[in-house]
């Protein structure tokens, strides 16, 4: 079978009695339901579905902390609560798994090496919020996680744990796997519904939130694969033990994906609050920056948050810590920038895949990103004009918080950090038609 | 943003909620969203995308408020006014947040309004004038949408047969997208790629041909949708509007002529959103059928008969001659002898003058204005006029939660109950029932669509009403009655006989007993069918045994533009006692002639007993349901004066024919089907030398040696008196009976027939409108696929359609919504006229279909 | 007695006086111009009968779209458009009618293509009025042409209005 070539740190997540995601991750046989069932698997699911009250699990959920791991960190359990008690209408549980934000690659992980942990989860969530139909909308390029998905689903269904009268309890539960047609905005939570419904994948106007109106006008929840991987381990283990990971706001353990410029770019779990200097310059995660260079700046969530310069990266790595410094968590994508890459050259790369995936519905987004690009790809190209800053600065400010979904906030935002961090540079851009740094970016 | 200037409160809502908004504090009912709610203030919110009659999409962002309490600009279209929301329309970050919005909208927008035709009517350009820039930063390339071997030099490229898109122009509102999704149902528009590279463009290998295309052209708010009919042709500040009624639709759909006066000539229709009535929306033979009145082939001059050919006469010459022989016949002979066919859709002066012309100066009771219908009754008290004569609202439709269809292909009949129909399901989530011998349009809306054997109607009606009865669900009427009324023991046997299954019919009984509003509508189907009367009847038990009257309406819809009015304005021979009293109060005379009507005076002409006739706008030959007949009969008239605008087959044989005037061409009022009245300026002034009707038959009258009126006051104080007269009647009190009607069948014939007509043309003028015979311009037969495979036939093959009276060949088109046992043909082309495979005989036109070897 | 010595003096004195104005002028260049074989140039801003302007390629730059008519306050201007095979825009129409037209130039201003301009020509008269309804014939300049006569009075109308820069 195919095995992504990930570095993890799954040997210390089997040592250490915290970290949860990552223990098996390296064992092949983690992907059949014998070998996840042996490692303690679907045992949570029993132990709801038998045990314990929607509402129970609602609660358990909802003590341990649970933020949800896929950008918002919106609380997990407060958000099942949203769905209508008494609504006649069928409600429905989508996992979120098109993952396409630059840099993170955490939930492709998961599906490809614990699928069962997913499934684990979703059918967990699927009953504290009373849904009998399932979807897990996996991202379209991802073929091996759908693949391994495809298969864990069926491994599930003839073991089981998913099909009708579970565990005798007369509990039907229906699992669907979707495969996206490769577009970021669908990563977007209602553009994801339109896209599953099969209509044009575009964002919609809230109100209605999903948890009222999602899916076919029903009462819906989007949760992240992450997200929804922990479930299981916190109704295993009970909130108390969930809650006391992590910082006291941020709970738990989170993947962190670290890429860009550092000697050992993986797929690290740790507990929110673990500090992002170490982070990147531990021999067990980062080990450094490529070539012992200086480090120019760390974007600390995902290409949609904003930069953080070196000074200001001994930070812990949380949802309360990062806002602090004036960046997100996000989905938790550590990318790391040394010293000779020309910033101008990372955000046209961030600005064209944000144009790139615009999906043209509201006007400051489609318009705009594609204005920006071109101011960039002016000023990276020497040709910049005086007063292009300004009006960069500008266009975000007249995108920022004007759009439909946080797509267009998440285009500007490293925009407008990277001006306000590094102006120099984009003046010395402007005024020598050149780049301050004199080597471009080089991986060695 | 003339069009918002109402509230529009949800239905069934009486909460309300206060705010304040710059400063006013208002009350608005709960659910207003605040663009509607300032509209209705008179406070303009600038926006493109939305629309009042589609859901808010948030799309173009131009409706930005500052609402306070919150950090950002919100989209006022979509957010909905809370209790002590304090609102501000001009604050100077709204205005900024506008100017940026227009600023994007532009970036790629061309400016190339010279060329547009949008020009002078675009939201871009008067938006942009109110709120944006004087000039633009943006100083790279705009983008171009251009695709391959498209000749033209603005990369327009041809959508469907009347629009013609230019993407580049194209601010990506969705409105068209979402009209054509959400308010008609049709899915040949599409949004393709993504980011700003997004173009709205043609579903791929389909063209934009919905029956409701127009409307997309209409909506747009730029100039990216235009059509060819308006196209280069004139700027909008040159043309002047003329408040018209649509003469193609009962429902007498509220449009405006833009009309250049110096040419007199209309270049173009839209819409004048009245929501009692049409919403906005048109149908594209609404839009374009203004077209026949500028066709060419318009009759430019009275035409004598001299020496069996049809010579051009003076309107004196042609009038006196008609005078003189009318006078002689109508003297001579008696006056049975003088008959008379008005068209429904001419207005109500011209119908009332046509009814005085008949009554008074030629003293004839031969008055009718019903030629398309088989075996008409005596009298207006039937089962089917006592249904057809109900009250109905066409808006009440929106609120209806459980919505009946019987008899009617409601798009090809009634398009503006079509849509509502939609809307109602849309928004309402109404269900809708439809009860029909093939599968009509709305059926992808339809809870449950039964298709029962061709001339079962009053079969598949009785099975609902016994069906309730068995079930429990209704107990107006005693049980045993109703099953010797309609001549079955039980539901199943009534189902089995129209060919359903009894669990639909229980289904749509359910629903009736249960639902709270219920809309029934009738149509042609019913109107045309030879049983009408048995129909009615079974309607009427309908009403009975669910009490419909008691918890929404149920009408047999009328089909023309001024069908209610020909009947209130008395156009039917027999009137009864007390409408004819009332004529005779205020014509001081009345005829004794005994009265007959179309399918009499016909059988009377080719018996030789009636010697003249007077056809105003009718074309019998082209619409009686048995054509060589109507032919026979009128070509053994002595005399025949033909009033119409085109030479029809009709025509062709009458002795004196007088161009008529379109309704676009006078002022007219017409009743529409609810009974409102409604009146249509004169777009422009008649062409050549035609006349209205009103005006052909008083002055006919003045030369017969009885003048009708002394002056138009006279003539509107008579209507206003006749108008008072109430020709509706209550539903019957007991249950009518019922009497199936045994099919004919012939072994070799073995496909129904049913006619209609085309979902782009109405009547048999339409072909004369360029645009409309350019979505469809020649009759096809619609086959199910597995009848085509059967007869080995596909598209572009033809097919012989036989019949007793006669045949017809015409091309094949396939589709999926008909019965094997079903054949369409639309009845709008002279070229193929389907009325000659009818019988007036028949309930039901069995046609052998058979393939054409080249 | 005294008077007519003063009369006297006058004949003697002024007469020559006048005289000799109307023999300077004798020997001066005549200010007349003999008209119709002679003409004297109009000044750089007068407005004379008007031109219709192509582009370089020949095509006209004319796309009837009507805002010349829109402005005109003499309702002097009447235009039909149609299509070109090519999707284009142009006229198939256009009149301008002289003796409505009151030269006044706004046609000029409000033509966003640069295609109509009122030249220096003022000899248009006529026996009939139909004979001063302008058609598009009568005022398109000649293609193609050496020199362009318009070109004086477009650098003219640049000087004064601007021309849209590229930036």
């Amino acid at each position: 079978m195919f095995y992504s070539p990930v570095i993890t740190n799954a040997s210390e997540a089997a040592k250490s009695d915290k970290l949860h995601l990552f223990r098996y991750v390296e064992d092949p046989d983690q992907v059949k339901v014998a070998t996840y069932e042996q490692h303690g698997g679907y045992k949570a699911w029993r132990k709801a579905l038998t045990g314990m009250s929607p509402e129970q699990v609602a609660e358990t959920v909802k003590n341990a902390g649970l933020r949800g791991r896929g950008g918002a960190g919106f609380p997990t359990g407060l958000k099942w609560g949203f769905v209508p008690k008494n609504s006649p209408k069928p409600r429905y549980l989508v996992c979120n798994a098109d993952e396409s934000e630059p840099g993170t690659c955490k939930d492709r992980v998961l599906m490809e090496r614990d699928p069962h942990a997913v499934i684990e989860g979703m059918a967990i969530a699927a009953y504290a919020i009373g849904c009998h139909v399932m979807f897990i909308y996996i991202r379209g390029e991802f073929n091996h996680s759908i693949d391994r998905m495809e298969a864990a689903m069926r491994e599930a269904y003839a073991a089981g744990h998913l099909g009708k009268n579970l565990y005798g309890t007369g509990y039907d539960l229906e699992m669907i796997v979707h495969t996206g047609g490769g577009a970021y905005i669908c990563g977007e939570e209602t553009a994801l519904l339109n896209s599953l419904e099969g209509e044009r994948g575009m964002s919609r106007m809230r109100p209605p939130f999903p948890a009222i109106e999602g899916l076919y006008a029903c009462p819906t929840i989007v949760n992240n694969v992450e997200t929804l991987a922990t479930v299981p381990h916190i109704i295993n283990h009970g909130a108390e033990w969930y809650r006391k990971l992590g910082t006291e706001k941020s709970a738990g353990t989170k993947i962190f994906s670290l890429s860009g410029h550092v000697k050992r770019p993986g797929n690290y779990e740790v507990e929110l609050g673990f500090n992002l200097k170490k982070f990147i310059y531990d021999p067990a995660f980062g080990n450094g920056i490529i070539g012992d260079k200086k480090l120019k700046g760390v974007i600390p969530g995902g290409a949609s948050t904003p930069f953080l310069t070196p000074d200001m990266i001994d930070v812990g790595l949380d949802y309360e810590s990062l806002t602090v410094k004036g960046s997100m968590l996000g989905s938790g994508a550590v990318i790391v920038f040394h010293e000779q890459t020309c910033i101008v050259w990372v955000l046209l790369k961030l600005i064209h895949f944000f144009h790139h995936e615009s999906c043209g519905k509201c006007t400051p987004c489609r318009e705009g990103t594609a204005w920006l690009e071109q101011i960039i790809h002016r000023i990276e190209a020497g040709e910049g004009h005086p007063g292009d800053i300004e009006a960069m600065d500008e266009v975000c400010s007249n995108i920022l918080g004007r759009t439909i979904c946080p797509l267009g906030d998440a285009a500007v935002m490293p925009i407008q950090s990277a001006i306000r961090l590094y102006r120099d540079e984009w003046q010395y851009h402007i005024d020598n038609h050149r780049c301050l740094v004199d080597t471009r970016f080089e991986f060695k | 943003m003339a069009d918002s200037t109402k509230i529009e409160t949800p239905a069934r809502t009486v909460e309300t909620v206060t705010f304040t908004i710059n400063g006013r504090t208002a009350t608005v009912a709960k659910g207003t969203t605040v663009l509607q709610a300032a509209h209705g203030l008179g406070i303009t919110i600038p926006s493109f995308c939305w629309h009042p009659k589609l859901k808010p999409v948030g799309a173009c962002r131009m409706c930005y408020v500052e609402i306070e309490k919150m950090p950002k600009l919100q989209v006022s279209c979509a957010t909905e006014v809370t209790n002590g929301m304090v609102v501000f329309t001009e604050s100077d970050k709204v205005k900024q947040g506008r100017r940026a919005i227009i600023e994007f909208t532009l970036l790629n927008h061309p400016l190339d309004c010279p060329t547009c035709d949008k020009g002078g009517e675009c939201d871009l350009q008067n938006l942009t004038f109110a709120h944006g820039y004087d000039d633009s930063r943006f100083a790279f390339q705009k983008l171009r949408k251009i695709e391959a071997g498209v000749p033209s030099t603005f990369d327009d490229i041809k959508i469907g047969p009347e629009i013609v898109l230019n993407r580049n122009r194209c601010i990506l509102c969705y409105k068209c997208v979402r009209a054509n999704k959400e308010a008609f149902g049709e899915y040949d528009l599409g949004a393709f790629e993504r980011g700003n590279h997004t173009e709205i463009n043609a579903a791929p290998g389909q063209q934009v041909d919905n029956p409701f295309s127009g409307n997309l052209v209409e909506i747009c708010p730029v100039g990216a949708l235009t059509n060819t009919d308006w196209r280069y042709k004139i700027r909008v500040w040159l043309t002047d509007q003329k408040a018209s009624i649509c003469p193609f639709t009962s429902s007498g759909t509220n449009i405006q002529f833009y009309v250049e006066r110096h040419k007199n000539r209309i270049f173009r229709t839209t819409g004048r959103r009245n929501d009692a009535i049409d919403d906005g929306w048109l149908s594209d033979v609404t839009r374009y059928g203004y077209q026949i009145i500028q066709s060419p082939d318009r009759l430019k001059t009275p035409l004598i008969k001299k020496n069996g050919k049809q010579v051009p006469a003076t309107w004196d010459e042609a009038l006196a001659v008609a005078a003189a022989r009318l006078t002689e016949i109508r003297d001579k002979k008696g006056c049975v002898c003088v008959g008379g066919l008005a068209s429904p859709s001419l207005d109500n002066a011209s119908l009332y003058t046509f009814n005085k012309f008949m009554r008074v100066a030629m003293e004839s009771n031969n008055v009718d204005y019903r030629t398309e219908y088989r075996r008409l009754p005596s009298s207006l008290d039937n089962p089917y006029d006592i249904a057809a004569s109900q009250a109905f609202t066409i808006a009440d439709i929106d609120e209806s939660d459980v919505i009946v269809v019987i008899g009617s292909d409601l798009v090809r009949e009634h398009p503006n109950e079509y849509l509502r129909v939609r809307k109602a399901e849309q928004f309402n989530r109404s269900k809708v029932f439809l009860l029909n011998p093939l599968s009509t349009k709305p059926s992808d809306v339809a809870a449950l669509e039964l298709v029962h054997k061709p001339g079962a109607e009053e079969i598949a009606i009785s099975a609902i009403c016994l069906a309730a009865m068995e079930s429990g669900w209704a107990s107006g009427v005693n049980a045993d009655d109703l099953k010797s009324k309609t001549g079955f023991k039980k539901a199943a046997d009534a189902a089995g006989a129209c060919g359903l299954d009894l669990i639909e019919i229980q289904a749509v009984a359910r629903a009736i007993a249960e639902g709270k509003k219920i809309t029934i509508i009738a149509g042609e189907l019913v109107t045309r069918s030879r049983e009408r009367e048995a129909i009615g009847a079974a309607l009427c038990n309908l009403n009975r045994v669910f009490g419909v009257d008691g918890k929404g309406q149920m009408a047999i819809l009328a089909r023309h533009a001024n069908s209610v009015g020909a009947a209130r304005l008395g156009l039917t021979p027999d009137l009864g006692a007390g409408f004819a009293g009332a004529l005779k109060s205020i014509w001081g005379q009345y005829p004794e002639t005994p009265p007959q009507n179309t399918d009499a005076m016909l059988a009377a002409a080719r018996k030789e007993e009636l010697d003249a006739m007077i056809l105003v706008g009718v074309n019998p030959v082209m619409i009686y349901p048995d054509r060589e007949f109507a032919r026979e009969a009128l070509d053994k008239l002595d005399f025949l004066i033909a009033c119409d605008l085109f030479e029809t087959e009709t025509t062709q044989l009458a002795d004196v024919v007088l161009p008529l005037a379109g309704w676009a061409e006078y002022r007219g009022e017409y009743f529409n089907l609810e009974g409102r009245l409604q009146s249509a300026e004169p777009g422009i002034a008649p062409l050549n030398e035609a006349r209205p009707a009103h005006q052909i038959l008083e002055s006919l009258a003045e030369q017969c040696g009885s003048p009708l009126f002394a002056g138009m006051d006279q003539r509107n104080a008579e209507m206003e008196k006749i108008l008072k007269v109430d020709i509706r009647r209550p539903w019957p009190t007991g249950l009518i009976e019922v009497k199936p009607q045994p099919q004919e069948t012939a072994p070799e014939r073995t496909v129904a027939l049913i006619m209609g007509d085309d979902p782009h043309h109405s009547g048999y003028l339409t072909e004369k409108a360029p645009s409309l015979v350019g979505f469809c311009g020649e009759a096809y037969a619609e086959l199910s696929p597995e009848l085509a495979a059967k007869l080995k036939v596909g598209a572009g093959d033809s097919v012989r359609l036989e019949a007793a009276t006669g045949k017809i060949i015409v091309p094949v088109r396939v589709s999926e919504h008909i019965d094997n046992d079903v054949v369409f043909v639309p009845r709008n082309f002279m070229a193929a006229p389907v009325n000659s495979l009818v019988s007036r005989k028949q309930r039901v036109d069995w046609v052998k279909i058979s393939k054409v070897s080249d | 007695m005294t008077e007519i010595l003063k009369a006297f003096v006058n004949v003697i004195i002024k007469m020559p006086q006048g005289f000799g104005v109307t023999l300077k002028y004798l020997f001066r260049k005549p200010v007349t111009v003999q008209y119709p074989k002679q003409k004297i140039p109009m000044t750089p801003r007068y407005r004379g009968r008007h031109y219709l302007e192509r582009y370089d390629d020949g095509t006209e730059r004319c796309v009837c779209c009507g805002l010349c008519a829109a402005a005109c306050p003499a309702d002097a201007i009447y235009m039909e458009p149609e299509e070109t095979a090519n999707g284009e825009r142009k006229a198939k129409v256009y009149e301008i009618n002289l003796l409505r037209c009151i030269f006044c130039g706004f046609c000029e201003e409000a033509c966003p293509e640069e295609a109509v301009f009122l030249g220096q020509d003022y000899e248009f008269s006529a026996d009939n009025r139909n004979s001063f309804i302008w058609t598009k014939d009568q005022m398109l300049v000649k293609h193609p042409r050496k020199e362009n006569p318009l070109k004086r009075i477009i650098r003219r109308v640049r000087r004064v209005y601007g021309v849209p820069t590229a930036k």
